[in-house]
C-alpha cells in the first residue's frame, strides 16, 4: 500500500510540476486580432472604412470612448466571399475589456444582425464603455455571415483605473435597477450548490458502503438483488419525489418573483439607411496595375476625367484600411493609426489640378512599408488577384469627392 | 511472495484494500467522467450552455438534453450491470459540472473577464436524480430509457428556470425591447461570436404562440429515450468483462 501512495504521489507531483512549468514559465500576451493574416483581397473588396474618428486614446475605468465613421461596401464583393445579407456591426477588442454600450448603422441601434446592400455607404458609430485597464488594440470590424469577419483599422487605447470599480447599471420595464456585472450572481450560485449537495448526498449515500470490488463479485455470484434492499428503495423514492417537489416549488417561486418576462429577441434587422451620396463627378478608367515586389509598391495608369464644377488634384488612396496620401494635397488630423497612414506615400506623375472637362493619364505609386507589414502584397498569391480601393480627390476648398477602383493586379519580381 | 500468495493477510486489511480501491477507483473514474463527458458536451451543445444569450426555449431546451443523456446512459448499465450501482447518471453530471465551472470560472471569468452570471451553466441534477432512482426502482432499462428519459427531458427547463427567470425581464434599451440576458449577449463583446451565429427562437412552433418551451420540452425528451437507448449499447459495449473471464 505504501509503495502504491509513493508512486501516486510522486506522479502527482511530476504532474503538477509539468503543469506549472507549461503555464506559467512562457505565457505571451497575444496584442493583434489577426487582422494581417485576413486574405489582402478580402481587405482590399469587401468593406472600406474611411472617416473614422476614435474619441478618446486614454480613458478611465466607466469612461466612454466612440468609434465614428463610414463604410462602403464594395461593388466588386468578391464571389468567393458570401455577399452581406446577414452581417453584424462588431468590435475587435479581447474579449471584453470594454462593453458595447451602443452600436448604430445610419443612425439606427443594431443589437442584432443586419442586411448590407452592396454599393451604398453608411454612417456608423460604436459607443464602448471601459471595464479592464490597459493598453487594448480597439477593431472597427463587420462579420458576415458566409465571409467571416472583416476587419477594420484598429488603434491602440488605454484604460486606467480598477475594473472593481466597473458598473453596468441597466433599468428594467419592471422599474428595477440592477448592475449586469453581478446581477443574478448569487441566485445562480446557490441553485448550483443546492443540487450539486444533493447530487452528491445521492452518491455519497451509496459509496458510504462497499463500493465496487465486493459488489462486483456478488453479482458475477448471482447475488445481485441482495445489493439493494426496501430502504435503499425508500430513500430513492424519497430523493426522486424530493427532486419533482423542489423543482415545481422552485419554478413557481422564480414565476411568482419574476411575473413578466420575455423571450430572448432574435432576427435580423433590415431597412438600414445608407448615406444619400451624389453621384461622383470624377470618372477613372484603370489602364494597368503592377505591384512591385522588391520596391513595396503599386504602380497604376490611370485614367482620369473631370465631370466636375472645380479642378480636383489626387490626394489620397485608400487600401483594405491603409491609407497613402499625396501630403501636398491632403493632410490627415484625425489621429489615424501611424501604422496604416503613409503620409507621402503617393506619388503622381503629374498631380497638378485636373480641370473640368479635362481628362488626363497619370502613373499613381502607392509606396511604404505597410505593403509587407500589413501582408497586402500576398494580394499576388490570393485566389482572386484583383486589387481595389477608394481614391480621394480634393479640390482648391477642400471638397472632397470619392471614386472607387477595382482592376486585376500584375505582380513584378524584378 | 509467490503469485500464489493474497496480497493481504487479514480479512481487515482486505477490507482496507478494497476500500482503497474504491476511494482511488472513484477519484479517477469521476475525472476519467469529467473530462470525456466535458469533452463531449463542449463540441454538441457547446454555445447553447456557454453564453446566457443562447440559453432560449426552443433550441437551448431541445438541444441540452439530447446530447447530454448519452454519457449518463452508457455509465448507468456499467455501474447497474457490474455493481448494482444506482448513481451513474448522477456522477456523470456531477463530472461535468465541475468541469463546467472550473471551464467558466477560470477560463471564461478569469482569463477572459466574461462574468460568470453571463456564462454560467445549465443545470442538470434533477434529471440526473430522476434517470437514477427510476432505474434503482424499475430495475429496467426499457423502462429507465422510456419514463427516465422522458423525464430527463422534461424536467430540463423548469429545473433551470430559477436562474434563467431573472435574466429574461425586459428592458427597454435605446428604443428597442431587449431581455436582460441579450443586453449581456450586446454589451459583453464575442469578437469571435457573432449575433447571427446565436441559434435561438428559430423553428416553425408559431401556432403554439408563447408556450413553445413546453412543446421543445417534449419533443427533446422523446428524443432523449432515443438517444438513451443508443448510448446503452455503448455503455454495454464498454462494460464488457470478457478481458477478466480470460485472465
Amino acid at each position: 500500500m505504501k509503495l502504491l501512495k509513493d508512486r501516486i504521489a510522486q506522479w502527482s507531483m511530476v504532474g503538477l510540476l509539468t503543469a506549472v512549468a507549461a503555464t506559467s514559465l512562457y505565457a505571451p500576451s497575444a496584442s493583434a486580432h489577426g487582422e494581417k493574416s485576413q486574405a489582402a483581397f478580402m481587405r482590399m473588396r469587401t468593406i472600406h472604412w474611411y472617416d473614422l474618428h476614435w474619441s478618446k486614446e486614454k480613458v478611465k475605468v466607466n469612461d466612454s470612448v466612440e468609434i465614428s465613421g463610414k463604410f462602403h461596401v464594395f461593388e466588386g464583393w468578391p464571389e468567393t466571399v458570401a455577399e452581406p445579407d446577414t452581417a453584424f456591426l462588431n468590435i475587435g477588442i479581447p474579449g471584453p475589456v470594454f462593453i458595447r454600450k451602443e452600436s448604430y448603422i445610419g443612425g439606427q441601434l443594431v443589437p442584432r444582425s443586419v442586411r448590407l446592400e452592396i454599393g451604398k455607404t453608411y454612417e456608423f458609430r460604436v459607443v464602448l464603455k471601459a471595464r479592464r485597464p490597459g493598453d487594448w488594440h480597439v477593431h472597427t470590424m463587420m462579420n458576415v455571415e458566409g465571409g467571416g469577419p472583416i476587419i477594420g483599422p484598429g488603434k491602440w487605447i488605454t484604460i486606467e483605473g480598477s475594473m472593481g470599480d466597473f458598473k453596468n447599471p441597466i433599468t428594467t420595464l419592471t422599474g428595477q435597477t440592477i448592475d449586469l456585472e453581478n446581477y443574478n450572481l448569487e441566485n445562480t450560485y446557490f441553485w448550483h450548490s443546492f443540487w450539486y449537495a444533493i447530487g452528491l448526498a445521492w452518491i455519497v449515500y451509496w459509496v458510504r458502503r462497499p463500493t465496487f470490488l465486493p459488489r462486483f463479485l456478488l453479482v458475477n455470484a448471482g447475488r445481485a438483488d441482495e445489493l439493494v434492499s426496501k430502504t435503499d428503495k425508500r430513500v430513492g423514492l424519497g430523493f426522486a419525489a424530493a427532486t419533482i417537489v423542489i423543482v415545481i416549488f422552485a419554478q413557481s417561486a422564480a414565476n411568482g418573483k419574476y411575473p413578466i418576462t420575455i423571450p430572448l429577441q432574435a432576427g435580423t434587422m433590415r431597412g438600414m439607411r445608407p448615406i444619400d451620396e451624389p453621384k461622383s463627378t470624377i470618372a477613372v478608367k484603370v489602364e494597368d496595375a503592377t505591384y512591385r515586389v522588391p520596391g513595396r509598391a503599386m504602380r497604376m495608369k490611370l485614367t482620369i476625367t473631370n465631370n466636375g464644377n472645380a479642378a480636383v488634384r489626387l490626394g489620397e488612396f485608400y487600401t483594405a484600411s491603409v491609407r497613402f496620401l499625396d501630403s501636398d494635397v491632403y493632410k490627415d488630423t484625425t489621429g489615424y493609426p501611424e501604422d496604416l497612414l503613409a503620409e507621402d506615400g503617393l506619388e503622381v506623375s503629374d498631380n497638378s489640378p485636373i480641370a473640368p472637362g479635362e481628362t488626363r493619364t497619370v502613373e499613381v505609386t502607392a509606396s511604404d512599408a505597410a505593403w509587407e507589414v500589413y501582408r497586402l502584397s500576398d494580394i499576388i498569391y490570393d485566389p482572386d488577384s484583383r486589387f481595389a480601393g477608394l481614391l480621394f480627390f480634393f479640390d482648391a476648398e477642400g471638397n472632397r469627392v470619392i471614386q472607387q477602383v477595382d482592376a486585376p493586379l500584375i505582380p513584378s519580381f524584378l | 511472495m509467490s503469485a500464489l500468495q493474497s496480497a493481504v493477510r487479514s480479512h481487515a486489511e482486505a477490507v482496507k484494500v478494497s476500500r482503497t480501491i474504491d476511494y482511488l477507483g472513484l477519484f479517477i473514474f469521476f475525472f476519467v467522467v469529467c473530462g470525456s463527458y466535458h469533452i463531449h458536451a463542449m463540441l454538441t451543445m457547446g454555445d447553447w450552455d456557454f453564453w446566457s444569450d443562447w440559453k432560449d426555449r426552443r433550441l437551448w431546451v431541445t438541444v441540452t438534453p439530447i446530447v447530454l443523456i448519452t454519457f449518463p446512459a452508457a455509465v448507468q448499465y456499467f455501474l447497474w450491470e457490474r455493481f448494482r450501482q444506482p448513481w451513474g447518471a448522477t456522477v456523470c453530471v456531477l463530472a461535468l459540472l465541475f468541469g463546467e465551472w472550473i471551464n467558466r470560472y477560470f477560463n471564461f471569468w478569469g482569463w477572459t473577464y466574461f462574468p460568470v452570471n453571463f456564462v454560467f451553466p445549465a443545470i442538470l441534477v434533477p434529471g440526473a436524480i430522476l434517470l437514477d432512482t427510476i432505474l434503482l426502482l424499475s430495475g429496467s432499462y426499457l423502462f429507465t430509457a422510456v419514463v427516465g428519459g422522458m423525464a430527463w427531458g422534461l424536467i430540463f427547463y423548469p429545473g433551470n428556470w430559477p436562474i434563467i427567470a431573472p435574466i429574461h425581464v425586459p428592458v427597454e434599451y435605446n428604443g428597442v425591447l431587449m431581455s436582460i440576458a441579450d443586453i449581456q449577449g450586446y454589451n459583453y463583446v464575442r469578437t469571435g461570436t457573432p449575433e447571427y451565429i446565436r441559434m435561438v427562437e428559430k423553428g416553425t412552433l408559431r401556432t403554439f404562440g408563447k408556450d413553445v418551451a413546453p412543446v421543445s420540452a417534449f419533443f427533446s425528451a422523446f428524443m432523449s429515450i432515443l438517444i438513451y437507448f443508443l448510448w446503452h449499447f455503448v455503455g454495454r459495449w464498454f462494460a464488457n468483462v470478457r478481458f477478466l473471464k480470460s485472465t
